[in-house]
């Protein structure tokens, strides 16, 4: 019988299949990692410079926005353009601010900044940077509707003294000023190229940065060839970088395995397992600033979660560290919104509604009126956060609330949620790049000074002032308690609940590329060494 | 009336066993497929006898419910399928002319598309989810059966009692209801069975996509997509729902064939 000699041909696949599991997962630091505390692989030098470096990512971001590094508004979006784009300054290992286009700076005040810019910087049309460019490119962006506009904090003014000498003047002490200046918003621009109308920053990448783009088809690839004008001699080292789009982890999995890629970013918390036994291929999982978090709608008419009450027992019943387990596999922790794993920032298990049980919870609901609370929690449906979403609605029923999960892809959940103002959705999973000072990401729980939240959001004057305060604070103990004052009064308003750092998982093959990556990461860009990667061999 | 061969007694008991399986869900039988009862990823024990999942929940219960979600989906589905197609193929079988080209080149178009095209087609437009899978499985079964249920009606039509039931005064819907449906009633049975078949293959492929049933809920081929991504290092998780699925699929067209030996003994057609 046909039928029957194919079940059982199958079923015996499978079971073969089933048999051929191994061992042997790589996600301890090289040698040359563990010399070099901070990174977990160092680009072994001695190899040639050269070559062509294929890589994998999920996502081909920008397109909505436009490449503008101004607008740019998502962490896939800053990796792509900060390969075109620099800084005054950047993040070192361990969140360190170290030179960039600013060769060294000053604060002979706590207001004043004086930035010392690199000589022989040239744009990728060949036109050297000049202090105009710096200061026309932050001038824009203070001007510009950006995002980023209200992480620079309280610039009163932007002067260039000298060619090549920037000055920035503060109102007030901002602590996470340079960590700001840090992100791609914050790139230089080609001011004289752009006001003259010659280069649309929207659809051009011009940078200072160490590729160019060759080309790109939207959702498929990118290509980009070495900047020639490069600063840094010696940079980058590959002649070109194709960037494949592959949003499903199954293929970019496989493009590893056959060689089709030299590296790829993974979603799934368990690549180190599934690609054990995987031969060349190493998996490493850098732990990053990025947090997960939970919105809830409270400017929807007839919101559900418009009583604090529910929020909090909402807040309660939520197990960050269950989450942090189960959905992320132990490779993420919980936080408050200061992000786990910086200096300074909260400790979530000293958080009120830590300490509160789901007996209180259910309480708070029957005093709202809530006893029977269901909602929709919309996610997008890259990985790892379909699992958190499916931890959370366990979490939420122990409290007898309904979660019902609503998974779409990123585009089509970008425009439910940031799309309409009032939002329409209930509640929604996402996730914040945890940037390198913990008190930036708190400006994010101002709608006011966010922006993308105030369709689902509801200014909390208390919070806002508590954010401001801790923002002027110097680092130091005082600014400690300034932020645990914040993460508190967030965990009351609950309007944006913090769950669990998110990990970033990058697995490359040793017989074609020796990268660079850093240990920890804070602004979603584990490409953010690659102009250090050495090709072994191209395909 | 021939006796039903071993082989299709077989295919109706492993359909009983799935469906026991599936009503098994409903009742609690096995555990709630979406706790978290254990570690990550453990091989089958005391306690998760089909192993656990990336989430730690037991593999045995969310089989049972992928099983009633998956047969429930496509039963429906069919029935829907059939109730169309029948309506559809014995008015145009039955009247002809204008009629019938209108409905047979309706048909073909929605025949034109590859059945998972179609149905990916169907989930872009109305979204992920039950719904979404429900309407593609229709559109994907409806032009098949269709098309052989208005050639049956065809046949009938020709038929002395069906020109009698006429020359005495019988209303069009009474013809159809009482003479030419009972006649086609064994087709409609018969294509039935692999109309389900080929529902579960279709939701087994939306879900596998990600355009099916969404999480907790488990159908097959939810399953089965998580399943092959963790083939290597938990191999438990689809070895379950694919052996559920093959059984399921293989019996059906097993039922199928036995139907149509026992309805249509004349006609000899291939599986596919």
């Amino acid at each position: 019988m046909r039928p029957i000699r194919l079940a059982c041909g199958v079923t015996a696949v499978m079971l073969a299949t089933a048999c051929a599991a191994s061992t042997g997962t790589t996600t301890a630091p090289t040698p040359d990692a563990q010399e070099s505390p901070g990174y977990l692989t160092v680009a072994d030098e001695k190899l040639p410079a050269g070559g062509t470096l294929n890589l994998a990512v999920h996502i081909d971001s920008g397109a909505a926005t436009g490449y503008d590094p101004q607008l740019a508004d998502v962490a896939t979006t800053w990796q792509l353009l900060s390969l075109s784009y620099e800084t005054l300054v950047t993040i070192g290992p361990d969140f360190s601010v170290q030179p960039l286009l600013a060769e060294k700076w000053e604060t002979p005040t706590p207001t004043e900044y004086v930035f010392h810019l690199r000589q022989g910087v040239t744009f990728s049309n060949g036109r050297a940077m000049t202090a105009d460019d710096v200061v026309g490119s932050l001038k824009r962006l203070l001007a510009s509707k950006s995002v980023w506009r209200g992480q620079l904090g309280p610039v009163k003014s932007v002067t260039k003294d000298g060619d090549s000498t920037v000055k920035v003047t503060l109102s007030e002490p901002y602590t996470p000023f340079l960590a700001a200046l840090a992100n791609v918003p914050a790139a230089v621009l080609p001011m004289k190229e752009i006001d003259d109308k010659s280069v649309d920053p929207a659809t051009t990448l011009l940078g200072t940065g160490p590729y160019v783009v060759e080309n790109h088809r939207q959702d498929v690839s990118w290509t980009f060839k070495k900047n020639a004008e490069y600063w840094a001699k010696e940079k980058p080292a590959a002649d070109t970088l194709n960037i494949t789009i592959a949003p499903e982890e199954a293929a970019r999995i496989a493009a590893l395995q056959n060689g089709g890629a030299a590296m790829a970013t993974l979603g799934n918390v368990d690549s180190s397992t599934m690609l054990a036994g995987a031969k060349d291929v190493k998996v490493v999982t850098q732990a990053t600033t990025d947090f997960y978090y939970l919105m809830l709608n409270t400017q929807a008419p007839n919101s559900k979660v418009a009583d604090p009450k529910v929020r909090q027992a909402i807040n309660i019943a939520l197990d960050a560290q269950q989450i942090a387990d189960v959905a992320l596999g132990g490779k993420g922790k919980p936080t408050a919104i200061t992000p786990a794993g910086l200096p300074g920032a909260c400790d979530p298990a000293a958080l009120p509604s830590a300490a509160k049980s789901v007996d209180e919870a259910k309480k708070l609901l029957a005093e709202a009126g809530a006893q029977n609370l269901s909602f929709t929690l919309s996610i997008f449906n890259t990985e790892p956060a379909p699992a958190v979403a499916q931890v959370i609605q366990q979490n939420l029923q122990q409290a007898g609330v309904t979660v019902k999960i609503e998974q779409m892809d990123e585009a089509s959940w970008a425009g439910k949620v940031y799309g309409k103002a009032p939002a329409e959705f209930d509640a929604a999973l996402s996730w914040f790049a945890g940037y390198a000072d913990p008190g930036m990401v708190t400006k994010w729980w101002n709608p006011e000074t966010a922006g993308f939240n105030v369709g689902f959001m509801k200014p909390d004057k208390e919070l806002n002032t508590l954010i401001d305060a801790a923002g002027e604070q110097p680092a130091g103990a005082e600014r400690d308690e300034a932020l645990a004052a914040v993460c508190a009064k967030a965990d009351a308003d609950a309007q944006m609940i913090p769950l669990v750092t998110r990990p970033a998982t990058v697995a490359y093959r040793t017989d074609a590329l020796s990268p660079s990556l850093y240990a920890t990461e804070g602004y979603g860009n584990v490409l953010r060494l690659v102009a250090d990667a050495r090709v072994k061999k191209s395909r | 009336m021939k006796k039903l061969d071993r082989l299709t007694v077989g295919g109706l008991a492993c359909l009983a066993v799935l469906v026991v399986f599936a009503l098994g869900s409903l009742v609690g039988a096995g555990g709630d497929p979406d706790a978290i009862v254990g570690p990550r990823l453990q091989p089958p024990g005391p306690g998760w006898w089909l192993g656990t999942d990336n989430l730690g929940r037991s593999v045995l219960p969310r089989v049972m419910e992928g099983v009633g979600t998956t047969l429930l989906l496509s039963s429906v589905a069919v029935l829907v399928t059939a109730a169309v197609s029948a309506t559809f193929g014995i008015v145009a079988g039955y009247r002809g002319g204008y009629l019938n080209e209108l409905v047979m080149r309706l048909v073909e178009v929605l025949y034109s598309f590859p059945a998972i095209v179609l149905a990916i087609l169907v989930a872009a437009v109305l979204g992920p989810g039950q719904t979404a899978a429900l309407a593609s499985i229709v559109l994907v079964t409806i032009p098949l059966m269709t098309r052989l249920v208005r050639a049956a009606a065809v046949a009938v039509s020709q038929r002395d009692y069906v020109t009698s039931a006429v020359i005495s005064g019988a209303r069009l819907p009474r013809v159809l209801g009482r003479h030419v449906l009972p006649n086609v009633a064994g087709t409609i049975a018969v294509q039935g069975t692999y109309a389900l078949s080929v529902g579960i293959a279709v939701e087994g492929g939306l879900s596998f996509l990600g355009f099916g049933v969404q999480p907790p809920q488990a159908s097959l081929g939810v399953l089965i997509q998580q399943g092959g991504t963790y083939m290597i290092a938990a191999p438990w998780l689809i070895l379950g729902p694919g052996v559920v699925l093959v059984a399921a699929i293989l019996a059906i067209n097993v039922v199928g064939d036995g139907l149509r030996d026992r309805l249509e003994p004349r006609e000899t057609r291939s599986l596919t």
